[in-house]
């Protein structure tokens, strides 16, 4: 078994949805029809903060072709609220809404004519409270709170003795940096197709969680999980806008007053109102001695979670454990707080809390190491946290060599023998460097069925939605390796929660590494069958047997796998069933501790500043992925690449822009997202497999380390290049000059 | 978007006479590129929209003498790539390319863009120092306006309620000059337009013509930058110089730079100085001379 | 003198084939591809004709179907995703798409293959930044553009 070379884990497939995608066939909620089906349009709140005095939807609901209108009236005999973590959001604004664009009322029409018709009578009447816009308003609590108070959550943590080692270190810096507003923009907003029947309820819908969204919706209609569908054909992107459960419950509960399928799909106004990224603020006080030994850090930090809690719970204790950054710390205290605010609800987005945490933590160090003379990388790399040191006390230690990964980002970058080079007068350019580890948040929790077929194929179902990641091209690369049959008969089946097993989450990078151990474990599970099947026939021991491209050998003579459960089943027909369960208790004894991998984000990146107009142009970056083991490499540097462009958005453009609790930009004409021209000269991806993953094949996750040190590595490059300390993103070219300008250096 | 109908006049004269019976409830449609987003949005209704492209001819390009003649359908792809835009007028083809997107250069018309005045168009700085005049129809009959009198505000035109411009006249420039068009910003529409065109004769800028867009609601000819230009010698026009110095101050004086999304006026201010100087020296540099 | 009309009659040339309909004239052509038609792989995102997803070719020629109305389709060839890949001639580039995991998500894919044939019909050799300026008009948020960039690259002449 141990000189046996993989197959098709570690080559680039066909993808097995390649098909679907590149001809048009491929479908997304968006593109189903449903028999019978009306159409959804909302009504929502043109102020953030008021209480709702009266909604008399009486008008609209005369209107020929309007079925029904949902209001909170309408919200009895069920559950009236939703969330993750804390019930807090209604199914629709209920006495009072908090944020501009909160749904107020939902027509059901027979088409989106009459609907957005209707939705200009349904009469609604305010009494407009004081906004809450933005961190410092929120901690103030002066006027009206959000909630029963601003705070939604506090979290924090320490160990060593912070205020002894602060007395005692050579010098203390202490500095602050703002992260902004920012939207995901999957490309297809969110959409949703709910049925609601006497005795089941069926959805169709693009959500990254479907069996979250099953339990949600089952508990919200007082439902049992087996009367609960919920089929999630094709997202078109996700990165966290489509976690847990968003628009489901709206849809259903107005599927019920129109007593009839129903379908929303929102806009892209609409989906900058459904969910974005936490803004934050994060402060760190560090205590080094004068030889760049750092001592102590003290970090406190805010983010801005808007009018509901969403997934602001986790992405407060995220921020929090992600803002110490890589380093071995003996001293540390941490502080962070969720806020509520009068904007969209913040949720998950591709590493919760991530980028905000490391462009706190790398930009200081930066400041750090320029203010003790040191080489920004040898700082980093001479406080770097080792290999099987515990970074936070009490999880799983750091299962990489990350100082080795770092040297070869620099090496590859080419750190040391960098010069800038000829630029024309007023341009400047420079490099920097950022390096983080986030503590993955993926749950051990997932299931598999594999059937393998009387002829040789086989049918894989897994819980994971396929939003662009390549999960199913994955799993089938993983059933087949194990079964040892051909990629090319695998066949995928996925969330729907009526036909495959349970699974907790699409996100945090997990499904690679913990859906790919139950497909794993399931596959062996035909394996082992397929052998003792094998073994009967040829009269020996299971381990006697040669097993591979679908056909079993035992001193020279073979049987197809096909054949062998043909036999079993005494005829033409049959088929084995293989079974994965992924637990903490998972016999690899590998996912006992939190978290289950640690994903590490490496940057480098140069830029060239106008100074005369503010403008970074970002000319190369150099990401490092490490997969443990790279199933699909194509797909990795994929991942890495994407979520670096995405963080490219955050860094130099992308700033959800609120006055006075009015989105000013929500659109993309006003909403600037990274196009082609954007793509710097090299883009690289350093793929290292260190083969320490819990995944199969010591795989571990990727997708989210990407994203995390584009910010700070651009604007330390921007500080090498001008010297000016830029602590605000995005870093657009406004910004950038102002703070030039204020510097002299304009 | 609220159902309208389609009325497709056969001359400009129907068109006209749609537009005057229609009391404010018509209104042109030739790319949509702009009115059917506002449309989408709620921002704008109408009851009818007028199709100008089913005119016959009104799609042309064609030579007029020293000018070339645009007609109102033709869009700013057509404009782009025709031969005769691309032989005597290469700085507007130059332009036309870096609008928005192929999109919508595929189906939005250069006078629609006109007629439209969104304050962020590249054309209508550009047209400034082209000196192009704009045909325009009502059912009175036609009248040849500047194209610098069409815009009176955001959004705003100098047109009559029952008036349409049918083509956009763009004289080649004079022999000798040299111009250059820069247009800078990160959102989807420019931050700032700048035009500079100058005639050289014996080494003296013997006519300037400067014009500057999108810091403000209209674009506008910047005359006393020009002023300053006319009559100096262009080897006196260097980076820093006094007069160029002079030149960009008096655009920034000028520019009535307003705040929004794209920056504070301070800032637009300071980018008109520099991409002020950076047109003009890059206009000089092409002393090949014509515009392109 | 033509009355303003609030139907319109259609007949255009869909994929290759002869086809009629009947329009409002607000309706816009992704509406009418996609209900009328079931031609579901022309994708709405953005609306306002920034993000390229719903990219149709107009004689030949890349448009926003999800503003373009639907009656500018009288008398012309249109070709939706599924048109382009049921042809032959699409395999390179649709082989390209695969080999350089050019897709991830997929809701970008149809437009950005139309865009990209669209240009390698005007420009068979275009250089890398000649299709970044081309298709600087499509988005896609989950492949960061490289992948795109040297897939259309491969397709194109100078990289056969």
């Amino acid at each position: 078994m141990t000189t046996r070379g993989f197959k098709t884990v570690g080559t680039a497939v066909r993808r097995v949805d390649a098909d679907d995608k590149l001809s048009g066939r491929a479908q997304f909620t968006g593109d189903l029809e449903v028999a019978g089906m009306a159409f959804c349009k909302l009504v929502t709140s043109p102020l953030p903060h008021a209480r709702i005095t009266r909604v008399d939807a009486s008008r609209a609901r005369a209107l020929p072709g309007v079925y029904a209108v949902l209001t909170a009236a309408e919200l009895v005999n069920m559950e009236t609220h939703y969330g993750s973590d804390k019930k807090d959001r209604p199914v629709i604004a209920i006495d009072k809404v908090r944020f501009q664009g909160e749904p107020v009322a939902a027509v059901a029409a027979v088409d989106l004519a009459i609907a957005e018709a209707a939705v200009e009578l349904v009469d609604v009447e305010y009494e407009e409270l004081p906004t809450v816009t933005g961190i410092d308003e929120a901690l103030d609590g002066a006027g009206e709170p959000v909630h029963d108070s601003n705070f939604c959550h506090e979290y924090g943590y320490e160990w060593g003795d912070v205020d002894a080692a602060f007395r005692e270190c050579d010098r203390v810096f202490e500095d602050t940096f703002e992260f902004p507003m920012v939207y995901h923009y999957a490309m297809e907003p969110h959409t949703c197709i709910a049925s609601y029947e006497p005795d089941r309820i069926r959805l169709w819908t693009s959500a990254q969680h479907p069996f979250l969204v099953q339990a949600e919706i089952a508990r919200l209609f007082g439902r049992q999980l087996d009367q609960v569908q919920v089929v999630v054909p094709y997202v078109g992107g996700g990165y966290g806008s489509k976690s847990y459960t968003k628009i489901e419950p709206l849809v259903t509960a107005l599927s019920r007053e129109a007593g009839r399928p129903v379908r929303l799909a929102l806009s892209v106004d609409e989906a900058m109102r459904t969910v974005r990224r936490h803004a934050a603020r994060g402060t760190i006080r560090t205590g080094v001695m004068n030889d760049g030994t750092i001592v102590a850090r003290e970090c406190t930090g805010y983010v801005d979670t808007g009018g509901y809690t969403d997934n602001g719970v986790r992405v407060t204790e995220r921020f929090g454990d992600r803002m110490p950054g890589p380093y071995s710390l003996a001293n540390v205290r941490v502080k962070t707080y969720g806020l509520f605010t009068n904007s969209t609800p913040a949720g998950s987005y591709r590493s919760i809390g991530g980028p905000q945490a490391i462009w706190v933590c790398e930009s200081q160090i930066d400041v750090i190491a320029h203010a003790l003379g040191m080489d920004p990388f040898e700082f980093r790399v001479k406080n770097l946290v080792r290999e099987g040191e515990e970074v936070r006390r009490g999880r799983r230690p750091i299962e990489g060599d990350l100082e080795y990964a770092l040297r070869r980002v620099a090496d590859e970058f080419g750190w040391d023998s960098w010069t800038p080079g000829p630029t024309p007068p007023g341009v400047k350019r420079g490099i920097g460097f950022a390096c983080g580890v986030t503590n993955s948040g993926a749950s051990p929790t997932s299931t598999s069925l594999v059937r393998f077929h009387a002829d040789g194929s086989a049918t894989v179902y897994i819980g994971s939605a396929e939003m662009g990641q390549g999960s199913r091209s994955v799993m089938a690369q993983i059933a087949a390796e194990e079964m040892r049959i051909p990629y090319e008969k695998v066949r995928v089946v996925a969330s729907d929660t009526t036909a495959v097993p349970w699974d907790r989450s699409t996100g945090s990078s997990r499904s690679t590494t913990l859906m790919g151990l139950a497909v794993h474990d399931a596959a062996v599970d035909i394996r082992t069958q397929v052998l003792d099947l094998a073994a009967e026939h040829f009269e020996a021991f299971p381990e006697e047997i040669e097993a591979e491209d679908g056909r079993a050998s035992f001193k020279g003579e073979t049987v197809a796998f096909a054949a062998l459960v043909r036999n079993m089943f005494g005829g033409s027909g049959g088929e084995l069933m293989g079974r994965g369960y992924v637990t903490p208790k998972h016999p690899s004894g590998k996912l006992r501790q939190d978290p289950v991998f640690w994903e590490v984000s490496i940057g480098a990146a140069e830029v060239e500043v106008d100074t005369a107009t503010g403008e970074v142009r970002l000319l190369r970056y150099y990401s490092i992925s490490d997969p443990g083991k790279a199933i699909n490499p194509k797909q990795v540097e994929g991942q890495d690449e994407g979520a670096a462009m995405q963080a490219i958005g955050h860094t130099l453009f992308e700033e959800m822009l609120y006055e006075d609790g009015q989105l000013l930009n929500p659109n993309l004409v006003d909403y600037r997202v990274p196009v082609f021209t954007d793509l710097p000269h090299e883009f690289e991806t350093v793929l290292i497999e260190s083969g320490n993953g819990p995944g199969p094949y010591g795989a571990k996750g990727v997708g989210e380390g990407g994203i995390v040190c584009v910010a700070p590595a651009t604007a330390n490059a921007v500080f090498n290049a001008t010297g000016v300390r830029i602590s605000t993103l995005p870093l657009t070219p406004e910004r950038v000059w102002r703070a030039l300008h204020e510097a002299g250096q304009a | 978007m609220r159902p309208f109908r389609l009325h497709e006049p056969t001359t400009v004269q129907e068109a006209a006479s749609a537009l005057a019976g229609s009391g404010g409830g018509a209104a042109l449609y030739a790319g949509g590129t702009e009115l059917l987003l506002a449309m989408k949005s709620g921002l704008l209704a109408y009851d009818t929209l007028i199709n100008v492209k089913s005119i016959p001819g009104l799609d042309a390009v064609s030579a007029d003498g020293d000018s070339i003649v645009i007609g109102a359908s033709a869009t700013h792809s057509a404009v782009e790539h025709d031969p005769l835009v691309r032989e005597r007028l290469p700085l507007l083809s130059e332009v036309e390319h870096g609008v928005a997107n192929l999109r919508v250069r595929n189906v939005g018309t250069l006078a629609g863009n006109l007629c439209f005045a969104e304050p962020h168009s590249d054309p209508a700085t550009l047209l400034l120092v082209y000196e192009a005049e704009l045909d325009v129809a009502g059912p009175s009959g036609s009248r040849r306006i500047a194209v610098g009198d069409l815009q009176t505000g955001s959004y705003e035109t100098s047109l009559g309620p029952d008036e349409l411009l049918t083509a956009v006249r763009v004289p080649a420039f004079p022999s000798g000059m040299r111009a250059a068009y820069s247009k800078f910003g990160y959102h989807h529409r420019p931050t700032l337009g700048i035009a500079a065109a100058l005639a050289v004769q014996d080494g003296v800028v013997a006519d300037a013509r400067l014009a500057l867009g999108c810091v403000s609601p209209v674009a506008r000819r910047l005359s006393r930058s020009e002023d300053v230009l006319r009559g100096e010698r262009i080897d006196a026009l260097t980076e820093d110089s006094a007069v160029l110095r002079e030149a960009c101050r008096l655009a920034s004086e000028d520019a009535d730079a307003v705040e929004d999304m794209h920056g504070g006026v301070d800032y637009k201010e300071h980018l008109v100085r520099v991409f002020m100087e950076r047109t003009v020296l890059r206009a000089l540099a092409r002393n090949g001379g014509g515009d392109g | 003198m033509a009355e303003a009309q609030d139907t319109l009659a259609v007949a255009f040339e869909l994929n290759g084939v002869p086809v009629e309909a009947s329009v409002e004239p607000q309706t816009p052509l992704i509406d009418l591809l996609r209900e009328r038609f079931g031609l579901t792989g022309t994708k709405r995102s953005c609306d306002v004709q920034v993000c390229g997803a719903c990219t149709v070719l107009l004689d030949g020629a890349p448009v926003s179907s999800c503003t373009v109305p639907a009656f500018e389709v009288r008398g012309r060839a249109v070709l939706t995703v599924e048109g382009f890949a049921a042809d032959e001639s699409a395999s390179p580039l649709i082989e390209a798409f695969v080999n350089n995991a050019a897709f991830q998500c997929g809701f970008c894919t149809p437009g950005m293959l139309l865009a990209a044939k669209s240009l390698l019909d005007a420009d068979p050799a275009p250089s890398e930044d000649v299709i970044k300026d081309y298709m600087r008009g499509n988005v896609c948020r989950c492949t960061g553009y490289k992948k795109i960039v040297e897939a259309v690259h491969e397709a194109s002449e100078a990289g056969r």
